[in-house]
């Protein structure tokens, strides 16, 4: 593994994010459009509704978390698509680069738009709701991996589509984001879900961080065994979608599926 | 084939089909150090797959391939740091500069002075003038050139390139030969070339390989080649060939 080859595929995709302004659209624009709606439905909720005072807070703290798990998985996703959509894909194909090293790279990318996109939410919640993310404390960080490496498994999977299938598949990436918004009881606890629909929200290791975030939001403490059984899930949930994307590629170089992206 | 120790390139024995289309049927290919072989042959002879398979992007069905002492596809990274690849059909990333771009290949690459090996690389081939243009701002002429830029980055012990010349004016082209031969002459480069010119062609190289129905069916120097099928260059080699390939 070569980290000056990881370095450089940060900077082939901090060339591209500065050079596409509809690209600050996913850490600056959707960000602040959330906060408003999801702060604003809380306002209404809790004015018109007795004993829902801290629904703001519950959605608000809800779409932020999202937030990290969805520039995580669109930072790893789209960084793969833009090689074709550019149809650079046989280019880099032929360079030293290997595939963890460059998911390496677009996953470290998205640590940068999370901070973006985070340092958004943050100032906007504060600002027109007074919500400040500093108070549910450090109990944020492991969530916060959780989240991350959720992102990151749904986006590497999504490129094993993507490899396979062809273009066709994208509308994956930008789908899986709410199959997993509504099965991870981003707002909800997983006994709000139809009851068939429950057992699916359970295996998810985002519904733990979920679950986590709002047990903290109720003032309590940081469930431990939320979040370890999230973690152990998360990592299984990377492996499994590393697998997956391999066999995938695999596949892609036998049936000589570079000539549908060049 | 007769394979040296020593050799920047052999493959062995490659087979490939698509579903029931065989595409490569057995081609044997060596490239000895510093040596210039054209791949020729009439279209769906088989070319492209080969050359694919060459760099990895696509897996041989059997056969190996061997790059600078590196087995594909266990060692397909070490093998590309001495390979440069570049394509007539290829674009480069959108939104980079040409400058930022080659910048990125030559990191891949693994060169430490990516700023200085860009500059050389585009006084090479007489372009320094597109250094500051955008990629998808590059008409498909001067793209092929900056293809071809970056596939000399590193210094590679291989250059492969697919129809480099396709989509460029003649002076351009002749340009690009001159590049090509100097480059290869003052690094040692070995160079697989595939082109429709044959003009470009008996220019280019020392050794032809043709291909036909996914076979090799001549490799020797350009004149062999044409004296073998009665001709007086490779132009009636191709013509021949290619209605044969039609026939079958």
């Amino acid at each position: 593994m070569s980290w000056h080859r990881i370095r450089v595929v940060i900077r082939r995709h901090a060339y591209v994010l500065w050079r596409a302004p509809h690209r600050w659209f996913d850490i600056g624009f959707w960000p602040l459009m959330d906060i408003i709606l999801w702060g604003s439905l809380g306002t209404y909720v809790a004015r018109n509704t007795t004993g829902a005072h801290a629904s703001t807070p519950y959605l608000i703290a809800g779409i932020m978390m999202f937030h990290i798990l969805f520039q995580s998985q669109i930072a790893v996703g789209t960084g793969f698509l833009e090689e074709t959509w550019s149809r650079n894909l046989l280019n880099v194909l032929t360079t030293p680069v290997t595939e963890f090293e460059y998911l390496a790279g677009t996953a470290t990318f998205g640590l940068a738009k999370v901070a973006f996109a985070l340092l958004t939410l943050s100032v906007t919640a504060f600002g027109f709701f007074r919500f400040d993310l500093g108070s549910i404390g450090w109990s944020i960080i492991p969530i916060a991996l959780i989240l991350t490496i959720v992102g990151w498994s749904a986006g590497i999977a999504n490129i094993g589509i993507v490899l396979r299938f062809g273009q066709g598949a994208e509308i994956l990436i930008w789908g899986s984001n709410f199959i997993l918004m509504a099965f991870s009881g981003v707002f909800n606890p997983v006994d709000a879900l139809p009851g068939a629909l429950q057992p699916i929200a359970r295996v998810l290791p985002s519904t733990h961080a979920f679950t986590a975030l709002r047990t903290v939001l109720n003032g309590n403490p940081l469930p431990i065994g939320e979040i370890v059984a999230g973690v152990i899930g998360a990592l299984v949930m990377l492996v499994a979608c590393f697998s997956f994307t391999a066999w995938m590629l695999h596949v892609f170089r036998r049936r000589g599926f570079v000539t549908r992206f060049s | 084939m007769e394979e040296h120790a020593g050799d920047v390139l052999v493959a062995h024995e490659l087979r490939k089909t698509f579903k029931k289309v065989e595409a490569v049927r057995g081609i044997s290919i060596t490239v000895a150090p510093g040596e210039r072989v054209g791949l020729l042959g009439p279209n769906g002879a088989g070319k492209t797959t080969t050359l694919l398979m060459l760099l990895g992007a696509i897996l041989p069905d059997t056969g190996t391939v061997t790059i600078v002492g590196h087995r594909l596809p266990r060692h397909r990274s070490k093998a590309m740091e001495r390979v440069g690849f570049a394509a007539g059909y290829l674009p480069l990333p959108d939104r980079l500069k040409v400058r930022e771009a080659l910048g990125v290949f030559a990191g891949w690459y693994g060169v430490r002075n990516e700023k200085a090996a860009v500059a050389a690389a585009l006084e090479r081939f007489e372009i320094t003038h597109l250094a500051d243009r955008l990629c998808n701002a590059l008409s498909s002429g001067q793209r092929t050139l900056v293809g071809i830029v970056k596939a000399t980055l590193h210094n590679p012990a291989l250059l492969v390139l697919d129809e480099p010349t396709a989509s460029l004016d003649p002076d351009v082209a002749l340009r690009v030969r001159q590049g090509l031969l100097q480059f290869c002459s003052s690094t040692g480069a070995a160079l697989l070339i595939t082109s429709h010119d044959m003009r470009e062609v008996e220019m280019l190289t020392e050794r032809v390989i043709f291909l036909a129905n996914g076979q090799v069916v001549a490799n020797d120097t350009a004149a062999a080649i044409a004296a073998t099928y009665g001709y007086d260059d490779l132009e009636g080699v191709f013509m021949q060939l290619a209605d044969e390939a039609r026939r079958t």
